[in-house]
């Protein structure tokens, strides 16, 4: 057990190592921060009602979406390429193998979002006055939220790169329900201006949840007149939040455990066949 | 004492003690398309075992079987004492592979790859001597999608034995190797397999590999397992199909097989009034043998002489895709 941890940690500083040294996605990371600053900085403005600037709102916003993003596009996307390349099924014919991969991953996404998270917040604060929790009330918030927000989307995120086919059509999959949500889920706008029936669909999601979360902890109180409750309801952020950790642990492990053992050399290599006479792997 | 004689003795020795792979009347149903019908294997320690036969034998399908990849349709399978299905990780440390087709952890530098997968195992070899031991000690800084195919294979087979295992699998090894790699490599799986006593199952397309190798080959054609033996005994099975070769009178250049080259020979001197021109009787080899297997199986008949080579080919490519 000692020797899964310790390799799964081993692995998981080498792949946070290729991750900071890979410019194709850094700068796919970067990219995010820098389209939230921009947009920060063009939206001008109060809250209706409150003396909280707008760009807040929406700073508050991208960032659970940024979460978001880590645990239902990217980490789908690893497991996809890393399922198809072989890396799964090697794991799988090495003793602790699997158990150090989920190390290394859950290593990984935590890094990667207390990361961009950090990035985008302290970069906000330095550059266009973005917010900060107020007290330690505030930053208590944003850790539970964050926590509680990263449970929620990491193993629904595993048990989609379970099942999702290869990584061309894995992307085209995720990116349409994601950024349908990022409209409808109130992150860069007030979701108020949204017909009822989309709000309340939405609201089944957690990134609502999360958004709303988020700007609990980082706006003043005075700006919870502007959600659509009138409040922030953290008790149902919680319970929402809760809800699909557990939905989504309970889907994640079975799903990985099958794509794990479904994983053999002919499937690996009639993939490799298929992808190569489509053009998208060198042969 | 050739190596040859001394593998004999080892392996007489070691049939008593039981069989490090066993499997019996193993069956796998993909769909409707039965892929094997009753395979039987059993491979002892120490010992370097052979799977040939044609593209979609099901030689990939028996060794992920064996591997405990691939849930067998039925059948009996035991692999160093227990059913591969139900192994644990004490097990799997046990074991080592080289899959067909791995393109995994390409960002990762070759060195930094063997050292973490050393940690998995309680008693790794030192990566260092491994990458010497695959002659890949210059390229330990380098990524690995910058490896050429043949280097990428070596690697390959050096992640498959940092553990040392008792029992390694290798799945086409040699594909893509070039000559000089291709002897390095049976020079190590010797090795392996003699200095340590590490039990190899490979599968091949190259026969003279198989040849050089293996102490035992088993055919797979159509689901079964159609021969099995050292590769003297396979080749002394297919004896009834020697080749003659001559020149006649008016120049034609004849080719017959028979059963008994030596009564062709003595009956074209009795009709020939002297030496006769061009005469040659080729002993049958490993790929006549296999070439007939496959012959055999297409025809649903046994082979009767004068068989043209290239037809034999033709068919088996027609039972592969059939299988
Ligand atoms: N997952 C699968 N589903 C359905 N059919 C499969 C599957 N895997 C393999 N097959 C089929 O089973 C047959 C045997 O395949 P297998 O990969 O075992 O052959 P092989 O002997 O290793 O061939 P090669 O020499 O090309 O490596 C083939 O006809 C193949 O198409
Ligand atoms: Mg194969």
């Amino acid at each position: 057990m000692t020797n899964v941890w310790r390799a799964g940690l081993q692995r998981g500083r080498i792949e946070l190592r290729h991750l900071l040294r890979s410019p194709k996605e850094m700068s796919g990371h970067l990219t995010n921060v820098v389209v939230a600053l921009v947009i920060a900085v063009y939206v001008t403005g109060d809250v209706p009602g409150t003396h909280v600037p707008t760009a807040h709102l929406v700073l508050a916003g991208f960032a659970a979406y940024l979460l978001f993003q880590i645990g239902l596009v990217n980490l789908p996307q690893i497991l996809v390429t890393e399922r198809e390349e072989g890396t799964l099924l090697r794991l799988r014919a090495t003793p602790g193998g699997i158990p150090a991969y989920l190390v290394a991953k859950s290593m990984l996404v935590v890094v990667m979002a207390a990361g961009t998270l950090a990035l985008l917040l302290a970069v906000a604060a330095l550059l266009v006055d973005g917010p900060l929790p107020h007290g330690p009330g505030g930053w208590l918030t944003l850790l539970w939220v964050t926590t509680l927000g990263l449970l929620a989307v990491v193993p629904l995120g595993a048990a989609v790169g379970a099942v999702l086919p290869n990584p061309r059509e894995a992307l085209a999959l995720i990116m349409l329900p994601t950024m349908a949500l990022l409209f409808t889920s109130g992150t860069v706008f007030p979701s108020t201006s949204l017909p009822v029936p989309v709000q309340q669909v939405a609201a089944v999601f957690p990134l609502k949840w999360m958004a709303q979360g988020l700007r609990s902890a980082l706006l003043p109180d005075t700006a919870r007149t502007a959600e659509a409750a009138g409040s922030w309801e953290l008790p149902m952020v919680a319970l929402v939040l809760t809800a699909w950790a557990v939905l989504g642990f309970l889907l994640a492990v079975p799903l990985l455990r099958r794509a794990a053992r479904r994983e053999s050399g002919s499937r690996l290599s009639a993939r490799h066949r298929k992808a190569a006479q489509s053009g998208a792997l060198p042969a | 004492m050739t190596p040859k004689a001394a593998k004999a003795t080892k392996d007489t020795k070691a049939t008593y003690a039981e069989p490090v792979v066993s499997a019996r009347d193993v069956t796998m149903t993909y769909g409707d398309v039965d892929v094997l019908q009753g395979v039987d294997l059993d491979i002892h320690r120490g010992e370097i075992f052979a799977l040939l036969g044609p593209n979609g034998a099901g030689k990939t399908t028996t060794v992920e079987i064996l591997e405990g990849f691939r849930r067998r349709s039925a059948g009996e399978v035991s692999v160093l004492g227990a059913d591969p299905e139900r192994g644990d990780d004490a097990w799997r440390a046990r074991i080592g592979l080289v899959l067909q087709s791995w393109r995994d952890h390409r960002r990762w530098r070759v060195a930094e790859l063997l050292t973490h997968f050393a940690t998995y195992y309680p008693d790794p070899r030192d990566p260092a001597e491994l990458l010497a031991l695959v002659g890949l000690t210059a390229q330990g800084g380098r990524q690995v999608e910058r490896l050429s195919g043949g280097q990428r294979r070596r690697l390959d087979v050096a992640l498959g034995i940092v553990g040392r295992p008792e029992l390694l699998f290798l799945d086409e090894p040699t594909t893509g190797f070039d000559p000089e790699a291709r002897r390095e490599f049976h020079v190590l799986v010797e090795r392996l397999a003699r200095e340590e006593g590490v039990t190899v199952l490979l599968t091949t397309h190259d026969l003279a590999e198989a040849e050089r190798l293996a102490d035992r080959i088993a055919m797979l054609v159509g689901g079964r397992i159609r021969a099995c033996g050292t590769p003297a005994e396979l080749a002394r099975q297919a004896a009834a199909r020697a080749e003659v070769r001559w020149t006649a009178d008016d120049g034609t250049i004849h080719r017959e097989r028979t059963a008994d080259p030596s009564q062709l020979v003595w009956e074209l001197h009795r009709h020939a009034d002297g030496p006769i021109a061009g005469l040659e009787v080729r002993r049958p080899t490993l790929e006549d043998t296999y070439l007939h297997m496959l012959h055999r199986e297409t025809d649903g008949t046994d082979g009767t002489g004068g068989i043209d080579e290239t037809n034999g080919t033709d068919g088996t490519d027609d039972t592969a895709r059939a299988a």
